[in-house]
């Protein structure tokens, strides 16, 4: 709303609108969501060797190859395998993890809360310090401020995380001692929300780079419509030009803005990867580099046809986004 | 627009970029130089005076195998040249040929970037690890890897540069002309695409650098032999209390580095064909 | 003294670390219920005066340099930021030349009168929203209860024109200041807009400040027109005198370039030659090279601007040749 105080809300067009595009664009998901799977499924043929015996384990031996080869229809053909896999991902099963002999889905779950918080926390971060100084950085555009701001966030966003990080440690970790440096018991363990502590050092690490990025995207979407005729016209209104800053450019420069942080959010989680490692963080990255190394692949499978969901999913709340913010797209 | 003056453009009234540019020169003189300029050789391994500091005659002190890190440095720029124009050849050249070509051709088109859209739906970092593991760790699979994640970016960003270019009049005339596929795509359209494409290239260069740093700290990109920035600060890690100097300097080299690229990326972006300016990634 | 009066206003623009003026010496007075045309072809600096009396040219490469302007008895130039706010959508209005592109397309219709209503006027919402109402009526805006709310994409081009005028009105402007209204209009809907604009100053009483290329839209609306030609008023007087004996050599290269109906002519003449770039440096009259008139004075000295006849000033040595 443009002022406060509304009118009465009735079921408004705009409304009707915004139901129809969600269920437009959960019908176009669909598809891609098959071909992305079928990718996936392909990826564990695409190893050489026995599926079955490198699902088992160099461990296995040929009796258990046999049987799962069976199970699991791999002597079937290659569709009909498909289908059988789709099935079971359909019914949350994941198949097994060879290092963990669990479950994949409840390996994958143990590692998902610390990945969310983690980058929860960051997106704060990145909101909190990110927003403000983009918005300042196109206000002021032309002033040193500006320049310091832009060249500070370019710079920001040439930092390697892992490298950051390891400086972060050495310095509030090893000599001020304020926060722990590795590890992260769960919230349900004892300590609670104060665990929270453990995810600091690591949340703003990654929040260094994405935050730059934001910095940058803010003050450019600002200035290019900062450009555009309706600013002109909002002066002209005599508004205080803070009023003209925020209700007239940044909302509309928000509509870009607001992809970027959807996508922002989606890489945290699947590559955390670096900073997980940094600071011990039992995340889910961290789960995909050591299943690389120990060849644990229905794990890997398993995570990457869960990062794929979740990234479909984001970009659909994207989208869903964009239509809320911009009129223009839900109704015609 | 004329290669030369777009260059030179770009750098006049902006010393921080300018700055960027000769300091990547001077990278990729070391690279080049690397055997000559080197004191030391990089592999040589010295027992007795590991750890030590910076000073003379190792002018960035030695690591944990009493390696001059200072010689590893230089051989290390080697490694950032090349990931760096490696990943973005094929970045460009694969990214480039399908993002052009789906444009051009529209029925194949779509189907094309219903294919990229599926492969923009897996996170980079995790596209490198996956092809990774199909692959060994080696100089070439890591280009490969690197390009092929920039290179679905790459073919969004020519595709919707080609469609615009498709819409203009020159377009149309070349074919009133009589002038066949070949024709207009290499002699129309593509000199058209020279200066986002070199935009884009100094991003996916700035990009690639993280990247492969990312992969050497993970132990899963370059091979341990080869000195790299990225494989520098991931064997010499847990000395970081003992000897901070190992790390400070191929960290800041990174930093630079990226840093450079990106500034020059910028200043290029700013000055070409306004048309295209919203389309390149790399904010 | 005159609602608006503008005195001697100048404005250079920097480019490349050089200063170049853009508007010298434009001089011009509004009347309360008068309408006041300023004509000229693009690039003559007209939309900068108006931006400069509006108090909208920001930014550091655009400045006025000189000059004074004054409305309703204040010294709009020394006036202070929220003053000059105050005044800016209240007793001072402008609308623009592209309605496509004038009006936020996140807001509705509705509420974007609305702001500047409550901006102005301690109204309610409620209160301001009924407001918005009448006015989208008195624009002649069909089914104004639900366009209120309305978002712009959904409604066209001349609507939307219409919209900007209600918003610019909203509060009672004494003046209001049209840059081109009707360029980007069909000319249908052009006389729709101006026949409108007509209408509402005969019931308000504003004065009206208008922009156009079109002498055409002038002839017709004007109670005084000056025109324009790179940077200067080369002739300003009331439409009637204008038009009955006009005394600048460009004037008369204007009205020699439009079709009119009821004349047959072999064909238009165009005015030779172009307007010169902002770098290139003239010295004397600006219009001389382009001049059948010109002589070595017009090339040496700039003329000064002298009252041809009572309340018809122009800047020219042989002022009122043209005619003869």
């Amino acid at each position: 709303m443009l002022c406060g105080g509304g009118p009465i809300h009735h079921f408004t067009p705009i409304e009707v609108g915004m139901l129809a595009y969600t269920i437009k664009r959960l019908l176009t998901l669909i598809p891609t969501l098959l071909a992305a799977s079928i990718l996936v499924f392909l990826f564990v043929h695409l190893i050489p060797g026995n599926p079955a015996a490198i699902l088992l384990g160099d461990t296995a031996t040929p009796e258990e190859v046999a049987q799962l080869s069976a199970e699991m229809g791999f002597d079937r053909p290659l569709w009909v395998q498909y289908m059988l896999w789709l099935g079971n991902v359909l019914q949350g099963d994941l198949g097994t993890s060879i290092f963990f002999r669990e479950p994949v889905l409840s390996v994958i779950g143990s590692g998902a809360e610390t990945s969310i918080l983690l980058a929860t926390m960051t997106m704060v971060w990145i909101i909190i310090i990110g927003l403000p100084i983009g918005i300042l950085s196109a206000t002021k555009h032309g002033t040193w401020i500006d320049q310091i701001t832009s060249s500070g966030a370019m710079l920001a966003a040439s930092i390697p995380t892992f490298w950051l990080g390891l400086y972060l440690i050495m310095i509030f970790s090893v000599y001020l001692g304020w926060f722990p440096s590795s590890g992260f018991p769960s919230l349900s363990d004892e300590g609670g929300l104060s665990n929270l502590r453990y995810l600091l050092l690591p949340s703003l690490t990654l929040a260094a780079p994405n935050a730059a990025l934001i910095v940058r995207l803010v003050r450019a979407s600002m200035l290019d419509v900062a450009r555009e005729d309706h600013v002109r016209t909002a002066r002209a209104k005599g508004l205080h030009p803070s009023r003209v800053a925020i209700k007239h450019i940044f909302r509309n420069a928000l509509i870009s803005v607001a992809a970027a942080f959807g996508f922002t959010f989606a890489a945290l989680i699947s590559e955390a990867v670096v900073t997980e490692t940094v600071f011990s963080l039992p995340g889910i990255g961290r789960l995909v580099v050591q299943s690389i190394l120990r060849r644990d692949y229905p794990v890997i499978q398993g995570v990457i046809l869960v990062i794929v969901v979740l990234y479909m999913v984001i970009n659909l709340l994207v989208d869903l986004a964009y239509a809320r913010l911009d009129p223009r797209v839900s109704l015609k | 627009m004329n290669a030369v003056n777009f260059l030179r453009a770009a750098f006049t009234g902006r010393k921080l970029a300018t700055v960027g540019f000769i300091w990547l020169c001077l990278i990729a003189l070391a690279a080049i130089a690397a055997p000559l300029i080197a004191p030391f050789d990089p592999l040589e391994i010295d027992p007795v005076g590991r750890l030590a500091k910076p000073g003379w005659p190792n002018l960035f002190g030695t690591d944990h195998f009493g390696r001059d890190t200072f010689s590893r440095a230089i051989y290390g720029a080697r490694m950032t040249v090349i990931i760096g124009v490696g990943s973005v050849i094929v970045a460009l050249v694969a990214g480039g040929a399908i993002g052009m070509l789906s444009a051009y051709f529209t029925r194949l088109g779509h189907f094309l970037m219903r294919g990229v859209d599926v492969l923009m739906a897996f996170p980079a970092l995790l596209m490198a690890l996956v092809l990774i593991t199909l692959l060994e760790r080696s100089v070439y699979n890591t280009i490969l890897v690197i390009g092929i994640v920039y290179a679905t970016t790459t073919a969004r960003i020519l595709y919707g540069m080609t469609l615009k270019l498709k819409g203009e009049v020159f377009v149309d005339a070349a074919i009133c002309s009589g002038a066949g596929h070949n024709s207009i795509l290499f002699r129309h359209i593509l000199p058209n695409l020279v200066s986002p494409l070199l935009v884009q290239a100094s991003f996916i260069f700035a990009f690639a650098q993280l990247q492969a740093a990312a992969l050497d700290f993970l132990g899963l990109g370059l091979p341990p032999e080869v000195p790299s920035w990225g494989n520098m600060l991931s064997e010499e890690r847990i000395y970081i209390t003992r000897a901070p100097w190992l790390l400070i300097y191929p960290g800041m080299l990174i930093v630079l580095s990226v840093f450079s690229m990106n500034l020059v990326g910028d200043a290029l972006r700013d000055s070409i064909d306004p048309r295209f300016k919203d389309d390149i990634a790399g904010v | 003294m005159a609602l608006l009066e503008v005195e001697n206003l100048e404005i250079a623009v920097s480019s490349r670390g050089k200063l170049l003026p853009v508007v010298q010496g434009v001089s011009f007075d509004v009347d309360d219920n008068e309408t006041l045309g300023i004509v000229g072809e693009s690039g003559c600096g007209k939309s900068l005066t108006s931006l400069a009396i509006m108090g909208l040219l920001g930014g550091t490469t655009v400045r006025i340099t000189g000059g004074n302007i004054r409305f309703d008895g204040m010294d709009l130039l020394t006036l202070p930021e929220k003053d000059r706010r105050a005044i800016m959508g209240n007793r001072m209005a402008m609308i623009f030349q592209e309605p496509m592109t004038s009006l936020n397309p996140v807001y509705r219709i509705g509420d974007q009168i609305i702001e500047n209503l409550r901006r102005h006027k301690n109204l309610s919402y409620a209160t301001a929203r009924d407001r918005a109402v009448e006015l989208l009526t008195l624009v002649r805006i069909p089914n104004p209860g639900e366009r209120v709310d309305s978002f712009p994409h959904q409604v066209s081009g001349g609507q939307r024109q219409r919209v900007m005028i209600a918003m610019a009105l909203s509060c009672d402007p004494k003046l209001l200041i049209a840059d081109e209204p009707t360029t980007a209009l069909d000319v249908t809907v052009q006389k729709e807009v101006l026949d409108l604009m007509a209408d509402l100053q005969k019931r308000m009483g504003t004065a009206i400040v208008l922009i156009s290329h079109d002498l055409g839209v002038i002839a017709e609306t004007c109670d005084k027109v000056a025109v324009m030609y790179r940077g200067r008023v080369a002739e300003a007087a009331s439409t009637a005198d204008l038009f009955a004996e006009l005394a600048h050599p460009y004037t008369r290269g204007l009205l020699n370039s439009i079709p009119f109906v009821d004349r047959d002519v072999e064909w238009l003449e165009a005015i030779p030659g172009r307007v010169p770039t902002l770098e290139e440096d003239l010295t004397g009259c600006a219009f001389h090279p382009r001049c059948a008139l010109a002589t070595d004075l017009c090339s040496l000295t700039v003329p000064d601007t002298s009252q041809f006849k009572p309340g018809h000033a122009v800047q020219c040595h042989f002022p009122g040749k043209v005619t003869s």
